[in-house]
């Protein structure tokens, strides 16, 4: 491996985590959204918008921009910012971005954050999609990611066997985690009869296979390993972050394999570790499916098995806060932040016991073709 | 409709399944685009296709619509490294692999008919 990956490896850390409440209706703007997780990330971590000279965030059109969030916030000269387009595809990418930028020198403290009103302002599949590609799905009423998403979860069931009931159990396990997560806006515990009743909305997916279209905001604090150590929450670093292309939804490649699987080997390597060496595992859930085509891209289970390997609760625990299924979606974020408080340890009823490396992951490149992972580890 | 696909729309328009078909290396391409992916090259011609499909995958909608539909996921019989996408006109489920006939309309748009449904492209 280079060495400039190697010294890549557990160079930064994330040192601070912070949210809104997850609601449908925030009453607030994006704009409000963000500077609240911002500062809440920023006090869990013992720091203040003084200490910060990075911003990043990721959109798509529906949300406040670093250069609102910075000037309101009193960050008036940040030395590095990044602004990305996307959605789920880059949750992680930004913080893998801000790493390299801490390590690199260029900032010391960058705050990531994502900011959306996505029940209230902006609901997901309805915002304008700039995409040259849209204009052969638009005349079929077709292009929504339930929808995309729907077309591939039944190439996996037509072609492996995988089984509603499989989906079902993702549902039902993340929600039984949800019940401890004071955050999540699902706390009710479901059954197979309740997931299997609810109504279809692009079959085979149904209702409760589908993420929950949430106003909120989260953020996390990125600085270097060696100011870590000296902050108020431990440490937990980055071991490895990885960018990976996709497949459009006019690209002619296997269905049933995502872009995580190309992205996984690179990640572990970066990080030196694989999949028996994670302890919790915190997967892109838009919808059930995607926990399933993951954990066989991630090399959990081999291709094919997800269904029944996901159904039978083998391999880590996965989305311990309740996932976008059950906690809220503000668009992966969250996903990291709730990897960081389990490996600090501090995740209450939820905490899985003795959780030293997670893995955290963006939207596996379905999409946008584009999708990004993190591993990280108590530091 | 963005400029690279105004031929192809044109083409659909007047009842014609094309793909693009690389002049260096001869690989079919779907959408349009200006450069070959696998030989880097810009020559190209338009290749007209038999109207004809293959299913790959199909969802049925009630996503935001007052009555469900079908949606389906085809490969072009003479290219099947090119994925397209259309509505399903067909009185029962779409089944994977069967092969389906591409119906033109005004809109323009492409839909698609199961083979076994009797008639022929119109």
């Amino acid at each position: 491996m280079a060495k400039r990956l190697l010294e890549f490896r557990d160079a930064t850390a994330l040192v601070g985590i912070g949210y809104t409440p997850f609601s449908k209706d925030s009453g607030v703007s994006t704009l409000t959204l963000a500077c609240r997780a911002v500062m809440s990330a920023l006090d869990d971590a013992g720091l203040t918008p003084d200490d910060v000279d990075g911003i990043a965030t990721h959109r798509v059109g529906d949300s406040a921009a670093p250069s609102l969030v910075g000037p309101a916030l009193g960050i008036d000269a940040p030395t590095w910012h990044l602004d990305q387009f996307g959605g789920g595809s880059v949750s992680h990418a930004i913080v893998g971005q801000a790493a390299l930028a801490v390590a690199a020198g260029i900032a010391d403290v960058v705050v990531c954050y994502r900011a959306i009103n996505a029940r209230s302002e902006f609901r997901m599949g309805t915002a304008p999609n700039p995409s040259p590609e849209t204009q052969y799905l638009a005349p079929y009423g077709y292009g929504a990611p339930v929808q995309q998403f729907a077309m591939y979860a039944r190439t996996h069931m037509l072609k492996y066997g995988t089984k509603a009931e499989d989906f079902g159990r993702v549902a039902i396990r993340q929600r039984a985690y949800a019940a401890s997560n004071p955050r999540a806006l699902m706390r009710e515990p479901i059954t197979m009869d309740d997931y299997l009743a609810s109504r279809p909305i692009a079959e085979p997916l149904r209702l409760l296979d589908c993420c929950l279209e949430t106003d909120g905001a989260c953020a996390v604090v990125v600085t270097t390993a060696e100011r870590a150590r000296d902050l108020r929450r431990p440490p937990v670093l980055v071991s490895g972050a990885a960018w990976g292309g996709g497949d459009s939804f006019l690209a002619p490649g296997e269905p049933t394999v995502t872009a995580a699987a190309a992205l996984a080997p690179r990640l572990y390597g970066m990080a030196g570790v694989g999949p028996t060496d994670i302890d919790v595992a915190e997967l892109y859930d838009c919808f059930t499916y995607s926990v399933i085509v993951q954990l066989e891209d991630y090399g959990f289970c081999a291709k094919g098995e997800g269904g029944p390997f996901a159904a039978s609760g083998e391999g880590p625990p996965v989305n311990t806060h309740g996932g976008f299924l059950s906690e809220g979606y503000v668009h992966g974020l969250n996903h990291v932040a709730e990897a960081v408080s389990q490996l600090r340890g501090d995740a209450g009823e939820r905490q899985v016991a003795g959780a030293e490396v997670a893995l955290s992951t963006a939207q596996p490149g379905h999409i946008l073709p584009a999708t990004s992972a993190l591993i990280l580890r108590r530091g | 409709m963005d400029r690279d696909s105004a031929e192809w729309w044109e083409l659909a328009a007047t009842g014609v399944l094309a793909v693009q078909r690389c002049d260096a290396c001869g690989l079919t391409r779907f959408p349009a685009r200006a450069f070959c992916a696998a030989c880097r090259t810009e020559g190209w011609s338009w290749a007209p296709l038999a109207p004809m499909g293959v299913v790959e995958s199909w969802i049925v909608s009630r996503w935001r619509a007052p009555e469900p539909f079908t949606v389906v996921r085809v490969r072009p019989a003479e290219a099947r490294g090119c994925v397209m996408y259309g509505t399903w006109r067909g009185e029962r489920e779409p089944r994977q692999g069967e092969r389906v006939v591409a119906v033109f309309t005004e809109r323009p748009s492409i839909e698609w008919r199961p083979e076994d449904a009797g008639g022929h492209a119109t």
